[in-house]
């Protein structure tokens, strides 16, 4: 997905106003007047069965990371793990960044060591604060900017990873890697 | 300067947002009833990349420092006759008042709202808070300046009846099928098409959830995947959630059809209550219909 958004980017195709990445998805924002949904489709179809392009690999962000979330404790009895258990297990590995998404900066990141696995909360909390950091399924993810979410809280960051006045606006793309580092 | 004497329920500056950078997770955003702005922009003589004013429900209280024009389209608001321009003299006000039918009433000034660009756009985008001049809906006291963004002469005459949008429900809003329609049964669309749904009290410019009593309609999470204005989305639940201009830019409900761009203004129109039809076209007529939209807006275009 990576590499058929780079070669769309660098195709500089007319009327092409933006490409979105997830996982296995990629989503193009085209003009009508100017590019027709035939026209991109064919374009893409180039890069069938070709070998996608391999990138140098993005240094790893370290996330300092304060494990103090309001669902660590749940978490920790669903996983029935500890809690330095359940800091440590997150914390021990490089994540990848699949996506950003959903709201302005939110961070996707995978995968996360099957014995944290837990569902999302039963239901959403109408209000995260920015910098929470959760997992949900194999998946780990930062909130960027306050926003709902369903997922478990485990810890937070100060780590800015949204600034509508910086360029780029959010901290991470995908392809990216990090770790949460534990801080006191 | 214009002096909000009272923001209404929810009035934002929006003008046509910021697409392409949904990358960052940031929403396209910009004008709800992306026609009826472009129209009330147009009528004053605006370029089309002027902000306005963008009211929810009630409008706001507004006064004039100096001479000026507005133009009032979209939702009927209770203050105003609309889709037409009107002279401001100074120290004059204008009351847009309750709105509806529909739900989203824009004022548009000669010249354009001026507030600071973030992102590409002078639009409030509500889930970063930024944006839109105060990062936050209009409030009693806020100072508006009027800008420069003149295109062109104000229109002399009312927006003609016959080129604007229907404003009531039931609303018929027309989709293409997918993406993810192979989520579904094979019959999952038709019956999609064939019920009456329901718009819940659950809507904002991120977008509008509508039950669907009589079907029997399940989507089961799926991987993120990216989302774009319009898409519906169905719930484990079986409630379906239609993206707006804010929508988030990632989803992880599968979605079986996808609302026209023509007929996405329908959708923001529409208050809690109103019924929803929805009717599948192929991609040729969606393109159509948003053609004939763009030739009423710029007939030499």
């Amino acid at each position: 997905m990576l590499s058929l958004d780079r070669a769309l980017k660098d195709r500089r195709l007319q009327g092409l106003i933006g490409t979105v990445t997830a996982y296995g998805s990629l989503l193009c924002h085209y003009d009508p007047a100017v590019t027709s949904a035939d026209r991109l489709q064919e374009v893409i179809r180039e890069f069938e069965g070709r070998p996608s392009t391999s990138f140098p690999l993005a240094p790893i962000v370290d996330v300092p990371t304060l494990y103090d979330g309001p669902d660590l404790a749940d978490v920790a009895m669903a996983t029935n793990l500890p809690p330095a258990q359940v800091i440590d297990r997150h914390a021990d590995r490089e994540y990848l960044v699949y996506c950003v998404g959903f709201a302005p900066g939110f961070t996707y990141c995978g995968e996360l060591p099957p014995e944290l696995a837990v569902p999302r909360k039963a239901s959403p909390r109408r209000s995260v604060p920015a910098g929470s950091v959760a997992i949900a399924g194999r998946q780990t993810g930062i909130y960027a900017v306050e926003s709902p979410g369903g997922w478990n809280l485990i810890g937070r960051t100060d780590l800015r990873l949204f600034d509508p006045a910086a360029d780029p606006p959010a901290r991470f793309k995908p392809g990216d890697r990090l770790r949460f580092v534990p801080v006191l | 300067m214009i002096e909000v004497i009272s923001g209404g329920r929810w009035t934002t500056i929006q003008d046509r947002g910021r697409p392409g950078r949904e990358r960052f997770g940031i929403p396209p955003g910009g004008f709800a009833d992306w026609f009826a702005a472009a129209v009330a922009n147009r009528l004053v003589g605006n370029h089309r990349d002027a902000a306005l004013l963008e009211c929810t429900a009630s409008g706001p209280s507004l006064r004039f420092d100096s001479d000026g024009m507005v133009a009032v389209t979209g939702a009927h608001a209770a203050g105003e006759d609309g889709w037409i321009t009107r002279v401001m003299t100074r120290g004059s006000a204008l009351a847009i008042g309750a709105i509806g039918a529909g739900l989203r009433t824009y004022v548009a000034v000669r010249g354009g709202i001026e507030v600071p660009i973030v992102l590409g756009s002078r639009s409030y985008c509500q889930r970063g808070a930024f944006g839109g001049g105060f990062g936050r809906p209009l409030a009693q006291g806020d100072r508006l300046t009027v800008g420069a963004l003149i295109d062109g002469e104000p229109l002399a005459t009312a927006w003609p009846a016959d080129h604007r949008l229907p404003m009531g429900s039931p609303w018929e809003v027309r989709v293409i099928g997918g993406p993810h329609a192979d989520a579904f049964d094979g019959f999952a669309l038709q019956r999609l098409t064939a019920v009456a749904c329901r718009v819940t009290p659950e809507l904002d410019r991120m977008g509008v959830r509508l039950d669907t009593p009589s079907l029997r309609l399940r989507g089961d999470e799926i991987t993120t995947v990216p989302m774009s204005a319009g898409a519906i989305q169905v719930t484990s639940a079986g409630q379906l959630i239609v993206g707006l201009a804010d929508h988030p830019t990632t989803g992880g409900y599968p979605v079986i059809a996808t609302v026209i761009t023509a007929d996405l203004p329908l959708l923001a129109q529409a208050r809690p209550g109103d019924t929803v039809r929805f009717r599948e076209v192929d991609l040729t007529e969606a393109e159509r219909a948003r053609r004939r939209l763009t030739d009423w807006l710029d007939p030499d275009g």
